[in-house]
């Protein structure tokens, strides 16, 4: 029986619909708004009880007289953020995932087949299911707001889009398009989203409640029919490339491109290659099987289990402070930098970016005009790639500016030291810096190596200095280590952790200690790197089976790239400071004193040409460091543990030594600081997945092969031996 | 007597003067004025949010920056909230700016504004003729192909001669005569011969040469970085010369009336490109901020006089500025007096002391009073420095209450000549 549009029947919808949904409807004549408003979230998500409850209204409003239906969030800035990220990380076998998929795939195909005409009104980020519900709509309003942002972010997960995503999307704007942003895991906004097809309209946000209603009056008009709006390509290449002929051509270079960019490690992308090379122009009930099953296959791997984690411990970076202690941490309006060197310049650039205006120091302006020129630099890059306007640019420039006396400072909430590692030089210049700031300010140095201990010995007000140590480059890397003195006030790192999250990194809190976390767990791996150059392997084989295990370069590269007289130094003061496991390897002093300084000076363990591009090994290091051709005795397994156990040894201390006090920050600064793979999770989620037994025998008789360096630690023994993992 | 409404200058900052067409021709008047209200902001630990007002003088009018005051506030970081408004008083904009500033504080409307100057004389442009124009408006709003195409076959070929704004903007509307030429006339009619004029810009160059290489100019002076590589840095003025001679001068060829003129481009001011900035407070703001102003404003006056004799503007507003002050030309310890033109300097003075000057021009029996020389343009003027248009005002204040504060002097006057036919005059009292 089809009820008639009356009043009674609109009073009974909106009677349906109490408070404390997180869909709501609300009638307005023959148009129904669902509005999605999950209570006390700040973003709406389709977790399961949201999809019941759209299962439940679509089925309401299939016995409606309705005759349009526009979708829209009440969110400010979130139309559906995407999943319930939760539920896909309990989902524990290919089975129970498969089955969550096709739960939402035919929640989705009920909207698709719903009688009544669709319209989505999108304002924020409609990413993930949010987009893949939109797909089912029969059409789509976007904001041009730089809020709306629309994709399928799955792949980043390690999953694929799973309800019905690797269908409706290239249905919709072509196989090209619809790859560029599966694979990538990417989301447009509104504009490009227009121009792909994606959306039929992007309108000023404060207008699209308007235009979704003006386009369901002229739905309405029309006849209320629903749609099936398919891509049509545009000119002959693209015929051709989205035709039969043409698609196995995109397909095999989109495989190309995977495979060298994953170098086959992330199995998700892949996979959503395979499901729309399958499915693509099949029918749709064969097509979102294929991707439900492939969805299972992926979302139970380690993969997508360790990419989810990563995505949850930057989650819970977002929401931490810090600190334990309640401090309102300083708005950081105006930040100096001491030194216009590379770090400075970069810090100058980073916040200018982020709109905080900074005044750059250095002995002259020669210095300064340095650190402003890379800054440009990296704006001019954003503006080459229309990612900044003129108006930004100038904009974001203005705000630097530079003296070589500390006129300005006076103004300052905060001022990051990174002059040169040394420390006497650093007490006198923080000591001096500190009567020129406010008494109220933040004074960060951004050491890499020196104690934060021993340079606030130099300084009256030692609770408002702190550790902020970027790495290089700064604009590019995405970790700060806050680096708590003993002194250091819980407002200083609270103030510190906030900018940093601010300059859009992660910053984990670190305890002060040689070589804080990164550089002291980074360090043995490179110092062993050169131990085993010593014992016959080939610097190429080094660096390809790091590079295979899923680094983002070689280790003797990354010697390179850091600079072998950085390296040395900093090898021989944690040799110093942490005594015989940490002594530097000969072999890089001998290579230094040859005047092979990496990268730099063009020659290291590989040649450089002049823009910085590695070329070919130098193979002369053989002959410097008076070793025989090299033999390559050891396995890729074997390389792998010689380099990987002392970082899970050395951070089995950290954590002992409360340098950091969870294992979650040993595994986000290692994927952070160092690029370690995050598809194996960090470098403790690898060692609790080998296990810390197995690790403990490798170091043991490694100790008595290659040496004492490699003794299991104390605290990792006492794991071993209480069969303890580093994640509980 | 100091009183709370007291209008002081508390510091102020430049860029270098760089003559036009060089160093800064790619840097736009608005971040030259950036340059050096930025480091205006730093060096005295500024909350921009005191600031009530931006006031900027500006002449070129840059076509991208109408107001260029807002876009250089805005730039500099002074919050959005702060109202921001140019002002065009010729070559005095930027002694106008700060005399708006002065009477809005001392009525108690404000307490805190920022007043300068920014030019770049590089950055004038080429118009196109009316005839052209009027032919390209048709054009775009033809609406057919063919009928574009007939409007544009009117073009004729001399319809493209530009009219280059800078020789347009430097000739006077109401008489007809350039700069040159009105400084030619006070030459023949207060018989000031080259070789004065000559005598005069080399003492302005061993003036500006001996501040420059005791570091007093870089006192007041910002370097600005050189786009788009930041490498080149300019951090002094460019203009004086140590190697100046009158041997050299008097090589030079008249400029402006070739036949019988004395006025070449060694004894007159370079185009120029620069920016100058003050920060103006009551005197209670600076007490309860703790500052130590240079100086207090004690007056200003502006007065006309015909077009072709704009040279003599500062004989008739220092008469007026004095008397405004309450004060003597005997009482300055120091003056400066812009050099647009050797002979016009020269021609002032002489009025200064003309009791017939005095008599026919200010309706007054006695002289102005003699300048004593010894205390004029002490670290050179315009003629060494160079004068962009729009910024020299500030920058002589700024320039004359440094030296006020080195040498000790209580009072001090700047005035300069207005094209246009004006003069502007400001006195001075360091803080003590």
């Amino acid at each position: 029986m089809e009820p008639s549009l009356s009043k009674e029947n609109l009073s009974i919808i909106t009677r349906i619909t109490p408070n404390g949904e997180a869909i709501r409807l609300t009638a307005q004549g023959e148009i129904v708004w669902v509005e999605f408003d999950m209570p006390g979230e700040k973003a709406n998500k389709l977790a399961s009880p949201v999809l019941a409850r759209l299962h439940e209204i679509i089925g309401e409003l299939s016995k409606s007289a309705f005759k349009a239906v526009i979708l829209i969030s009440r969110k400010s800035s979130i139309f559906i953020a995407g999943a319930d990220i939760e539920e896909i990380k309990g989902l524990k076998t290919p089975e129970d995932a498969q089955e969550a998929c096709q739960l939402g795939q035919s929640i989705f195909n009920e909207l698709e087949n719903l009688q009544i005409p669709t319209i989505a009104a999108i304002h924020g980020a409609c990413l993930g299911g949010g987009c893949e519900m939109v797909l089912a709509c029969d059409y789509r309003i976007g904001t041009d707001d730089p809020a709306t942002k629309i994709g399928l972010p799955e792949v980043n997960l390690g999953v694929i889009p799973g309800f019905g995503g690797t269908q409706r999307l290239p249905r919709l704007i072509g196989v090209q398009a619809a790859l560029d942003i599966i694979l990538a895991g990417k989301s447009v906004v509104g504009k490009k989203a227009l121009s792909i097809g994606l959306i039929d309209k992007c309108v000023p946000k404060e207008l699209l409640e308007q235009q979704a209603l003006h386009l369901a009056q002229e739905v309405i008009k029309a006849g209320s029919k629903k749609r099936n709006k398919r891509f049509q390509s545009k000119g002959l290449g693209g015929m051709f490339l989205e035709g039969p002929l043409g698609r196995p051509i995109v397909f095999s270079q989109a495989k190309k491109m995977l495979m060298s960019k994953t170098m086959g490690h992330y199995p998700a992308p892949l996979k959503a290659l395979e499901v729309v090379r399958k499915t693509y122009g099949s029918r749709l009930e064969k097509g979102l099987a294929i991707e439900a099953k492939g969805f299972g296959e992926v979302a139970a791997t380690s993969v997508s289990k360790n990419l989810i984690g990563l995505f949850f411990m930057t989650e819970a970076v977002k929401k931490q402070t810090g600190v334990t202690g309640d401090v309102t941490p300083l708005d950081v309006k105006s930040c100096g930098v001491l030194g216009a060197g590379t770090m400075g310049g970069g810090i100058a650039q980073l916040a200018a970016e982020k709109e905080i205006s900074v005044r750059l120091k250095d002995v002259n302006f020669e210095a300064i005009g340095k650190g402003l020129k890379a800054a440009i630099d990296i704006f001019g890059k954003s503006v080459k790639r229309k990612k900044m306007t003129k108006y930004e640019f100038k904009r974001k420039m203005s705000l630097i500016s530079g003296g070589t006396n500390y006129a300005g400072f006076k103004n300052l909430d905060v001022v990051v030291e990174a002059i040169v590692e040394d420390i006497n030089i650093k007490k006198k210049v923080l000591a001096e810096l500190e009567t020129q700031t406010r008494e109220d300010a933040i004074i960060a140095s951004n050491t890499s190596s020196l104690s934060i201990n021993e340079m606030a010995k130099a300084m009256a007000r030692p609770e408002n200095f702190v550790g902020m140590h970027f790495f290089n480059p700064v604009n590019k890397m995405p970790l700060i280590e806050v680096i708590r003195g003993e002194k250091t006030s819980d407002r200083a790192a609270a103030t510190i952790y906030a900018l940093s999250k601010r300059m859009g990194k992660t910053p984990i809190v670190v305890k002060d200690g040689p070589g804080f976390l990164v550089n002291r767990l980074l360090m043995p791996y490179l110092n062993e790197a050169c131990f085993t150059l010593g014992d016959g392997a080939s610097i190429e084989f080094i660096d390809k089976t790091l590079l295979k295990f899923g680094m983002p370069m070689g280790p003797l590269h990354l010697i390179d790239e850091i600079g072998i007289d950085v390296a040395a130094k900093v090898a021989k003061i944690l040799g110093h400071d942490l005594g015989e496991r940490a002594a530097a390897a000969p072999l890089m002093s001998k290579v230094v004193d040859a005047k092979k300084f990496g990268k730099k000076n063009g020659t290291g363990f590989y040649f450089y040409d002049k823009s910085g591009k590695k070329l070919n090994v130098d193979h002369e290091i053989y002959k410097i460091t008076e070793l025989a051709k090299p033999k390559d005795p050891f396995t890729e397994e074997e390389i792998i543990f010689r380099l990987m156990f002392p970082m899970v040894n050395e951070a089995a201390l950290c954590l002992e030594g409360g340098i950091v006090s969870t294992p979650e920050a040993v595994d986000l600064g290692m994927i952070m600081g160092t690029g370690f793979p995050p598809f194996r999770g960090g470098i403790l989620r690898w060692a609790d997945s080998i296990g810390v037994s197995k690790i403990v025998d490798e170091l043991e008789m490694m100790a008595a092969k290659f040496g004492a360096r490699f003794k299991p630690s104390a605290p990792i023994r006492s794991m071993a031996k209480t069969e303890r993992k580093f994640y509980r | 007597m100091s009183s709370q409404r007291d209008v002081v200058i508390v510091d102020g900052v430049r860029t270098p003067f760089v003559k036009a067409g060089s160093q800064f021709k790619d840097i736009h008047a608005a971040d030259l004025g950036k340059d050096a209200l930025k480091e205006l902001i730093a060096r005295t630990n500024l909350d921009v949010k005191l600031i009530d007002e931006v006031i900027i003088g500006n002449t070129g009018t840059p076509a991208d920056a109408v107001n260029i005051s807002r876009v250089i506030a805005l730039n500099s970081g002074v919050p959005k909230e702060v109202s921001a408004y140019s002002v065009h008083r010729n070559c005095a904009s930027a002694l106008e700016s700060i005399a708006d500033g002065f009477d809005k504080i001392r009525s108690g409307t404000v307490d805190v504004v920022i007043a300068g100057g920014s030019e770049s004389m590089s950055n004038m442009p080429l118009l196109f003729s009316k005839e052209f124009t009027d032919v390209f408006a048709k054009v775009m709003s033809a609406k057919s192909f063919p009928e574009k195409l007939q409007l544009l076959s009117q073009l004729k070929l001399a319809y493209l001669k530009p009219v280059i704004s800078i020789v347009v903007g430097l000739t006077d509307p109401f008489c007809g005569l350039n700069m040159g030429q009105t400084a030619e006339i006070l030459a023949r009619e207060f018989e000031i011969s080259r070789e004065e004029q000559d005598k005069f810009a080399l003492g302005s160059h061993r003036k500006a040469v001996a501040a420059m290489e005791k570091g007093l100019l870089a006192q007041e002076i910002t370097p600005v970085f050189l786009p788009p590589k930041y490498e080149n840095i300019i951090k002094d003025d460019i203009g004086p010369r140590k190697d100046q001679s009158m041997e050299m001068l008097a090589k030079l060829k008249p400029y402006f009336d070739k036949k019988y003129g004395s006025i070449t481009v060694g004894n007159a001011c370079p185009l120029t490109d620069g920016a100058a900035m003050v920060l103006m407070m009551s005197r209670e703001r600076a007490q309860s901020i703790g500052y130590k102003p240079l100086g207090t404003m004690r007056s200003y006056a502006f007065a006309g006089i015909e077009p072709e004799r704009m040279g003599l503007g500062p004989a008739l507003a220092t008469p007026l500025a004095l008397k405004r002050a309450g004060l003597k030309l005997k009482d300055m310890g120091l003056v400066e007096l812009n050099e647009a033109f050797a002979a016009q300097v020269i021609a002032c003075e002489k009025a200064f002391s003309s009791k017939k000057f005095s008599k026919d021009r200010l309706n007054s029996e006695e002289a102005t009073g003699d300048l004593n020389p010894e205390i004029l343009n002490v670290n050179g003027g315009a003629v060494a420095l160079g004068h962009p248009v729009g910024a020299t005002g500030t920058r002589l204040v700024l320039t004359l209450l440094k030296e006020m504060n080195r040498r000790n002097v209580q009072f001090g006057l700047a005035t300069l000549c207005i094209g246009g036919g004006q003069g502007g005059a400001i006195v001075v009292e360091r803080e003590s």
